[in-house]
């Protein structure tokens, strides 16, 4: 969906290459000496076909980076670019179907409607737009995540990671130009994970999707092809074809550099101050 | 724990303060009641107090009249010469006050009250009990002078001049306004004409020498109760047939009189309150209920700290006791100001009572916070024992899944149970022949089937809510199909919900049917039994003066006059048994005018000099047969033996107040009870006149009365309709108090539910769901809990209101109605309801914000 508006801006997004845009995003909290600054004149280019992952400790920014990509929150300042379109500067109502038709979803948890069954879930997007689903497409999608004899279920008989493959068919059910994950693994296990991260890799790699994943995890981290790092609401540094010993290594700058055993646990109780929260805004 | 109590109360403030609407409501209906009932009786006791003489002789009315007669009781006014000279008595003045009258002004309006209080005439005797004094004009002199009432006065714009018609028993007459006096204690609503004593003999009562009571003064130093008895010392041998009476009786009689009236406004209000307190008891158990469940973490944490279950429990029902004690406290309030507005509202029918004189017993607010703090203790116990019943452990697990889970198999039985026996008491009413029992099982039944229905309602959410709302999907897509599911999730809580509107429609459903069945029977009475052209009579059944009579019988075009009278009788039956009952006299001529089925003998028989006719079943029922003798007694103490002529086999012989449909001759009837006034007059047309002419030319000559009307059998049916309407009135304001209250209920529980799905929402709107289609979701949830609850609700009362049919049944009223249109309205406004009770919730949701809604834990 692209308004005249945005058509005639200045847009620095090209045709090609580029699912999301961002320039000079900056998001602020408070007023006067209270503020605080969550994103601070960020750019950002998420490209087309690519899965990109952004990191960072508590508090940087990461969250609110993905919220204001997506269109769930509204910028204090800056400019951002879905395709061609600009969202910044959309009316909510107008916000609500680009998420809809447009972009896809997948939360740490609670991710699916526990009236509807698994089939219902995967199209309510487009049930909602009043759309009919790509049946082939849809087909696909069910099939590559394995969710065929689980059509009829309702969420509560699903384990936690067949309601996350849901959750991920739903958001590729649309075909959306950009499917943003927040922490998709944070309420699983590590074996249901790896089997989420590794349908997110499928579907860039085999159905040509678009994904942007914030996580904590260095290991989730690692199945990307660009992991951002957030610092004090700046990209700090960026890094292609992570390795997760990798990424652990560049977020234990943040901390200062301690010498720590590297492991999921300890990094978890270092930067996980909790539940995906305010503070993380 | 008191602390803790305190807290969730005030934290909780907004939900119930939905709740405490509903305690509002209930006990400001039954303190508005309370209040409005003291205060008059109060204020009439004053009046008929401080005006009453110390002691009044009336004629003595043996029968208490349910149907009116038209008849004045009088005694001789040389009477009061007679107890002037009684030792004690200071004076002794003969009155004449004369109900019934109608007093037309010169656009041949009548000026009286339109409330159908009476018109009254009384003789210009005025003395330091008046409760009127002169104000302007002069006392009335002679014979066509009169003074009226300054409320009468002002209403109907009539002034000191003014030329004015008295159309009385004896005759009308032409009299001029000279004077207008002023009421100086409270009016009771009644129109009052005062004549010159004389006047008043001759014109009102047609005889000079008749009074209607004699008023005694004492003399100083003399008790009332020392005056009654040298009165009646003095009346000696006569002193039987008349009626003694102290002030202070005469004002208790007098207050008895205007009781009806009151009462009735009295049941209505109590009605009202009987209806808030059912309807509102399910609102409070509902918002306990959920205010529990929504808080069991903590009330686990409660008691893993350490808290006992009693401690809970009493936490709980301590929180439903402040909610009752804020409720009931602004529910006296509020009844306060629902008495004022009653006291306005008597106002603008005439009875001026000043508010400011209103009395609040201490029975008022004792009852007050009874019902109030009652009400929610009751309500609130089952949910605090739930509260109690709150495990150590489920702080730590999720709450609502435990809720839900709850198996509905104990609800199923007793629901079976206790349906299964009021399905049996309303099978016996409508099997059963003798109307005392039907109408005790059939209140039986409704309260069983009542509770059953609302025990088993959450048992019935998915089966219902699965057929109505069945078509969402299909016709709202996603946002139809998780609305549906949305309501079916939760059986209990919809049950819940909708069991408030259940009950207010149930109620109304039964008494529509009921309603619209008496409609249709009396439609078919008078289709089968009126055969006349015109039925000449006043819209209240009061009866009018002869002359009318006698004009319509000259009127052109007119062929067949019959009149009908009423009066008061009390028969002595073979079986023992003594029946007062309202008896009716008619011409001879009654088979040209009504069509009469007999058993046994025909109207000739039953007309004739010294007989009467009865119904069959009530002569089966006393052992009565043709050709008995029966001693009947009459208003005014006449006695005569009556033979049995006919026996009638009629559907609705009854009426009523009208046991036995006794009736005899017109000539009969004033043989042994005259002064009776033409209750009804039923006109045919001559032959050759045509119906249009005939009623154009009644019409006219019944002009300058403005008391009667001409109707054909289809104004007649339209007069009957009327009157039933009043009931269905009723019944819609009652639907209206059920309504709101129900509605702050499913109000409640959206919200609720709105809040506990925080999360949902804001899953949906992320991926993409718009305000409006939220909003759409939460509205249909709405629509389709409120129509669960007006189906349930309409189906027990089409089945009431056959039975009640049934037991009407065996009073004639044999047509069975089912007012569809109104069920249908009722469905569809019940969807508006639920539309109505869904904006804020709506709202509500709609405004969430996105992410936090996605983070809410």
């Amino acid at each position: 969906m692209s308004t005249a508006a945005a058509e005639h801006a200045p847009s620095p997004a090209s045709a090609d290459g580029i699912a999301a845009r961002a320039r000079g995003l900056t998001k602020a909290y408070g007023s006067g000496e209270t503020t605080v600054l969550a994103l601070d004149a960020v750019d950002v280019d998420i490209a087309r076909g690519r899965f990109t992952a952004v990191m960072g400790p508590s508090g940087s920014g990461k969250s609110t980076l993905m919220h204001c990509l997506a269109g769930l929150d509204n910028v204090s300042a800056g400019q951002v670019w879905l395709g061609d379109t600009e969202i910044t500067g959309l009316k909510e109502r107008e916000l609500t179907r680009l998420r809809r038709d447009r972009i896809g979803f997948m939360f740490q948890s609670f991710n699916l409607i526990p009236t509807l069954n698994a089939a219902e879930n995967i199209t309510l997007p487009m049930d909602i737009a009043g759309k009919k689903p790509d049946e082939k497409w849809l087909d696909q999608v069910i099939d590559t995540l394995g969710l065929r004899d689980r059509l009829k279920h309702r969420p509560s008989q699903l384990s936690g990671g067949q309601q996350q493959r849901v959750a991920c068919a739903r958001a590729l059910a649309s075909r959306p130009e950009l499917i943003f994950a927040d922490e998709p693994t944070g309420n699983l296990d590590s074996r249901a994970g790896l089997e989420v991260l590794g349908f997110l890799r499928e579907a860039v790699d085999q159905l040509g999707q678009t994904v942007v994943m914030v996580t904590h995890d260095p290991g989730a981290a690692a199945h990307s092809d660009l992991v951002l790092f957030l610092g004090d609401g700046r990209i700090v540094d960026e890094m292609a074809r992570p390795t997760a010993e990798a990424v652990l290594e560049r977020m234990r700058l943040f901390t200062g550099g301690t010498p720590q055993t590297p492991g999921f646990d300890v990094i978890r109780s270092q930067f996980d101050g909790g539940p995906a929260t305010l503070e993380e805004r | 724990m008191l602390k803790a109590t305190l807290r969730s109360f005030l934290a909780h403030k907004g939900r119930l303060l939905l709740s405490a609407l509903a305690v509002i409501l209930s006990v400001a209906f039954v303190a508005g009641s309370l209040i409005f009932s003291d205060t008059v009786s109060r204020t009439f006791d004053r009046l008929f107090a401080s005006t009453a003489a110390d002691v009044t002789v009336t004629p003595k009315e043996t029968l208490d009249e349910t149907v009116p007669s038209g008849q004045t009781l009088t005694l001789p006014a040389s009477l009061a010469d007679r107890l002037a000279r009684v030792q004690g008595v200071a004076a002794a003045r003969a009155e004449v006050d004369v109900e019934g009258l109608t007093v037309a002004d010169e656009d041949r309006k009548s000026v009286g009250p339109t409330t159908g209080a009476p018109t009254i005439g009384t003789a210009w005797n005025p003395t330091e009990r008046s409760p009127v004094e002169l104000t302007s004009g002069r006392a009335p002199e002679g014979d066509a002078q009169v003074l009226i009432d300054a409320d009468t006065t002002d209403s109907k714009d009539v002034r000191i001049g003014d030329r004015l018609t008295v159309i009385g028993q004896e005759g009308s007459f032409p009299v001029e306004v000279v004077g207008i006096v002023t009421f100086t204690t409270t009016n009771p609503g009644a129109a009052l004409v005062f004549f010159d004593p004389a006047t008043a003999q001759t014109k009102l009562l047609g005889d000079p020498k008749a009074a209607t009571g004699i008023s005694v003064d004492a003399a100083e130093g003399v008790s009332d109760t020392e005056l009654k008895r040298r009165v009646a010392d003095a009346l000696g041998s006569d002193a039987g047939t008349y009626e003694l009476r102290t002030a202070e009786e005469q004002a208790e009689s007098d207050v008895e009189q205007l009781g009806g009236f009151l009462d009735i406004i009295k049941y209505v209000m109590l009605g009202f309150a009987g209806v808030a307190v059912l309807v509102g008891v399910f609102l409070i158990v509902n918002t306990f209920s959920m205010l529990i469940a929504q808080r069991t973490r903590e009330l686990g944490l409660l008691r893993a700290l350490g808290a006992d279950r009693r401690q809970v429990r009493r936490s709980v029902l301590t929180e439903a006791m402040l909610l009752g004690l804020v409720g009931s406290t602004v529910g006296l309030a509020a009844g306060i100001g629902l008495a004022v507005g009653l006291i306005e509202l008597m106002g603008l029918m005439g009875m001026n009572i000043k508010a400011t004189e209103m009395v609040i017993g201490w029975v008022t607010p004792v009852t007050a916070y009874v019902v109030g703090l009652g009400v929610t203790f009751v309500a609130a116990y089952l949910p605090a024992r739930r509260a109690a019943g709150v495990s150590p452990m489920a702080a730590l697990a999720d709450a609502e899944i435990a809720e839900i889970g709850r198996p509905l198999r104990l609800r199923a039985v007793v629901g079976s149970v206790v349906g299964a026996a009021g399905a049996a008491a309303l099978v016996g009413c409508a099997v059963s022949s003798r109307t005392s029992s039907a109408a005790s099982l059939l209140g039986l039944g409704v309260l069983l089937t009542l509770v059953a229905t609302v025990i088993a309602g959450p048992l019935l959410v998915r089966p219902v809510i699965r057929v109505l709302g069945g078509a969402f999907p299909a016709l709202f897509g996603s946002v139809g199909r998780m609305s549906q599911r949305n309501a079916l999730r939760n059986p209990r809580r919809t049950g819940a919900t909708a069991a408030a509107l259940m009950v207010g429609l149930a109620l109304v459903g039964g008494m529509s049917v009921a309603s619209a069945s008496m409609t249709q029977s009396f439609d078919e009475q008078i289709d089968k039994t009126l055969g006349a052209d015109f039925v000449v009579q006043n819209s209240n059944f009061v009866p009018f003066p002869r002359e009318i009579t006698d004009k319509i019988r000259d009127t052109e075009g007119v062929g067949l006059v019959v009149r009908s009278q009423f009066t008061t009788i009390a028969v002595r039956l073979p079986d023992g048994d003594r029946v007062k009952t309202t008896a009716a006299g008619y011409e001879p001529e009654l088979d040209e005018v009504a069509n009469i089925t007999y058993a046994q003998g025909d109207s000739a028989a039953a007309l004739a000099d010294g007989r009467l006719a009865m119904d069959k079943d009530f002569a089966e029922d006393h052992g009565v047969r043709v050709g008995n003798a029966l001693p009947v007694e009459f208003q005014g103490g006449r006695r005569a033996e009556l033979t049995v002529g006919a026996l009638t086999d009629q559907e609705s012989a009854e009426g009523f107040g009208a046991q036995g449909g006794i009736y005899f001759g017109l000539g009969t009837l004033q043989k042994y009870a005259p002064g009776g006034q033409d209750a009804s007059v039923y006109v045919n047309a001559a032959s050759g006149t045509n119906a249009d002419d005939l009623r154009a030319n009644l019409e006219e000559t019944l002009d300058p009365y403005p008391q009667v009307q001409v109707r054909d059998i289809a104004d007649y049916k339209q007069l009957v309709h009327d009157q039933i309407a009043v009931l269905l009135y009723l019944v819609y304001a009652l639907l209206g108090l059920a309504i709101i209250i129900a509605v702050l209920g499913v109000v409640n529980t959206l919200a609720l539910s709105v809040v506990e799905r925080t999360r949902e929402i804001g899953l949906l709107r992320a991926i993409g769901l718009a305000r409006r289609q939220l909003r759409r979701m939460i509205r249909l949830e709405s629509v389709v809990i409120a129509v669960f609850g007006a189906v349930l609700g309409l189906a027990l009362g089409l089945v009431w209101g056959v039975c009640t049919q049934q037991v009407l049944a065996l009073q004639g009223m044999t047509a069975l109605a089912i007012p569809w249109g109104t069920i249908v309205a009722v469905v569809i406004g019940s969807a508006v309801v639920g539309i109505v009770a869904a904006l804020l919730p709506a709202l509500r949701a709609s405004r969430m914000n996105v992410l936090a809604a996605i983070a809410h834990e």
